[in-house]
């Protein structure tokens, strides 16, 4: 693959120190293209989430490296991995993972805080609640919204600071049916912008509509 | 959204927390702010008593011991152990202006308080003492001869037991004496003073030729050693102190007192601190996931570092501002009280608020919490993004 935004090379993540060692992934190797739509899937504690914390640059891992858009993110410092998080990736999770002290539009702003936009040009924000059709909810707090509404709050903040990359772990899987249908259209609609978006999933319904779909298995992946 | 709004949010989103927090700091700086104040005044009173004793020095009984020091500076009673007939022999010494006293207690009825209070009545010799003092009258006449039975009072008395030219008190049981005048108020411990004739005082309590001190000026302060030698060579039995020095005397007691007192606040105050670290620490463990968001989503370490420590600073800088308000009128009602200890009830009752109180009682709040924050804030920044999310 000629362009490729995410490459991984021999990545490992060990867990433990001691004489009882955890093997999470296990040499892995992978290339993303850039603004291409990628699953993950695989079965639970086989090393899905692991695979995509190392690439989100969320933990470190054990050998190997990940490069982003070129840059090997295993050598960068703390600070300058926090700025890569803040401005070149975002995070869309499981469990929404929204500040519940903070409204749906604070919560975008503080993403935009974190990416160094002063405070009164954070006005894109609001763009981003019309974008996923919740300008109406803009004061609500996260217990007020929806499951749903939750997960379209927290794709408007990965959106914050205009990422190359964004990461979803299981973005519906704590979604009903209604919801995962709606909040797929709004992946699919962010990806058509063209950002590259890698997905982890358990349903492979939703896998089969990627462009690259890796399978994981006990710490070790195959393309399928 | 900046980091003090997002400060501002997280500290209101636990009021209660932030409550009970704040109430400890500023428990703590009150009680810091109310000693200092009371203690700061005491010893501008005893400053400013001190130099309005009318001499350059004091002449006294040469046993004196540190407690009547400190009632000649506040006015009090002192015991009368001198002999009229020293005070002749020093009054002869040529450049040297000096008026006896004879000090005693009497109690007078105060309507405010319902109640006898006890005051200082004090003799003196009416020509020479008005001359040295430099006393004006508010109201009424002056002693019309060094025998003239009868009282004048200072404006603090008339104040507090509300008094007037023409009242009658018993000086001594059975001993009345009319109010004939009242003194303009000298912004010392005369104002706090009965006034007699010392003839007259002696004989009302029975102290014929006894006087409890005496207050001396001299034309040339660069003779002092001259006229201490000289004081000393023709009296027996006393002690010559400067004001300077009988000063330091009293300051130095009441230093101690206040470093004690000071030492109470700072325990108060050290408490309040690992109410500031607790608090800290448990929003630290309970906001794991919070900060695992926040990194997660680019909050750099040094910005949660920043985050913590400022809500820990915000504690200082609020605790700091309310404690001193509260300290105000703290000291407020409890100055009345520390007046009516006898030992100091010829001072005037006060509280010493300066910029200087008030910034110092800010910052050293505010250092204070932001000390207390600092670990904390180093644990919070420390997480990693998956430690805290999972």
């Amino acid at each position: 693959m000629s362009d490729c935004i995410i490459r991984v090379e021999n990545l490992e993540k060990i867990y433990g120190k001691s004489s009882v060692k955890t093997y999470a992934l296990k040499g892995i190797n992978m290339q993303i293209p850039r603004g291409s739509f990628s699953c993950i899937i695989g079965k639970s504690g086989h090393g899905k989430s692991t695979l995509m914390q190392l690439i989100g640059g969320l933990d470190r891992a054990t050998s190997g490296n990940v490069f982003i858009d070129g840059v090997n993110i295993s050598d960068l410092s703390d600070a300058k991995l926090s700025e890569l998080r803040a401005k070149k990736i975002g995070f869309v999770f499981q469990f929404f993972n929204l500040l519940e002290n903070l409204s749906a539009l604070e919560n975008i702003q503080i993403a935009m805080m974190f990416g160094g936009v002063p405070a009164k040009e954070q006005k894109k924000a609001e763009d981003l609640l019309k974008l996923v059709g919740l300008f109406d909810k803009a004061a609500a707090k996260p217990n007020e919204l929806s499951g749903g509404q939750q997960q379209k709050i927290s794709i408007a903040r990965a959106l914050a600071n205009d990422p190359d990359v964004l990461l979803m772990d299981e973005p519906t899987g704590n979604l009903d049916s209604e919801s995962e249908k709606d909040v797929m259209e709004h992946i699919y609609n962010v990806h058509k912008t063209g950002k590259t978006i890698v997905m982890v999933t358990h349903n492979n319904e939703l896998a089969k509509q990627a462009e690259h779909v890796f399978e994981i298995y006990d710490g070790k992946l195959k393309v399928v | 959204m900046n980091v003090l709004k997002l400060v501002a949010r997280n500290l209101l989103s636990r009021k209660g927390r932030f409550l009970f927090t704040l109430l400890g700091i500023t428990i703590g700086m009150a009680s810091f702010v109310a000693l200092m104040s009371i203690g700061q005044n005491m010893r501008n009173e005893v400053t400013a008593q001190a130099y309005s004793l009318g001499g350059n020095f004091v002449i006294v009984p040469d046993d004196l011991c540190v407690f009547n020091q400190i009632g000649i500076i506040t006015g009090d009673a002192i015991s009368e152990r001198l002999d009229f007939a020293e005070f002749e022999k020093i009054a002869a010494i040529e450049g040297l202006d000096v008026i006896p006293h004879l000090t005693r207690r009497m109690m007078i009825y105060n309507p405010t308080a319902g109640a006898q209070q006890p005051t200082t009545v004090t003799g003196i010799l009416p020509a020479e003492t008005k001359t040295f003092r430099n006393w004006d009258m508010y109201a009424g006449e002056y002693f019309s001869s060094q025998d003239h039975e009868a009282i004048i009072i200072g404006q603090g008395i008339m104040n507090r037991f509300d008094l007037g030219v023409g009242d009658e008190l018993e000086v001594r049981r059975g001993e009345m004496f009319t109010v004939v005048g009242i003194l303009a108020s000298t912004s010392s411990n005369d104002d706090t003073n009965v006034f007699m004739p010392l003839s007259v005082a002696q004989r009302v309590f029975d102290r014929e030729g006894s006087v409890s001190y005496m207050s001396a000026t001299v034309d040339d302060m660069a003779r002092f050693d001259y006229f201490y030698a000289s004081i000393h060579s023709v009296a027996n039995n006393v002690n010559v102190a400067t004001n300077e020095q009988l000063l330091g005397a009293v300051l130095t007691i009441i230093g101690s007192v206040n470093v004690t007192l000071q030492a109470v606040a700072g325990v108060a105050l050290i408490a309040a601190a690992f109410g500031i670290i607790n608090t800290m620490m448990t929003a630290v463990y309970e906001r794991r996931r919070e900060i695992g968001i926040m990194r997660a989503i680019g909050g750099r370490s040094s910005v949660i570092f920043r985050i913590f420590v400022i809500e820990s600073g915000l504690y200082g800088l609020l605790g700091g501002i309310l404690g001193i308000v509260v300290g105000i009128i703290v000291s407020v009602f409890a100055a009345p009280i520390i007046q009516g200890d006898e030992m100091l009830m010829g001072l005037e009752a006060g509280v010493n608020i300066d910029a200087v109180l008030i910034v110092s009682a800010i910052g050293f709040s505010l250092v204070i919490s932001i000390l207390s924050g600092l670990f904390p804030a180093w644990k919070a920044s420390k997480l990693t993004p998956v430690e805290a999310i999972s």
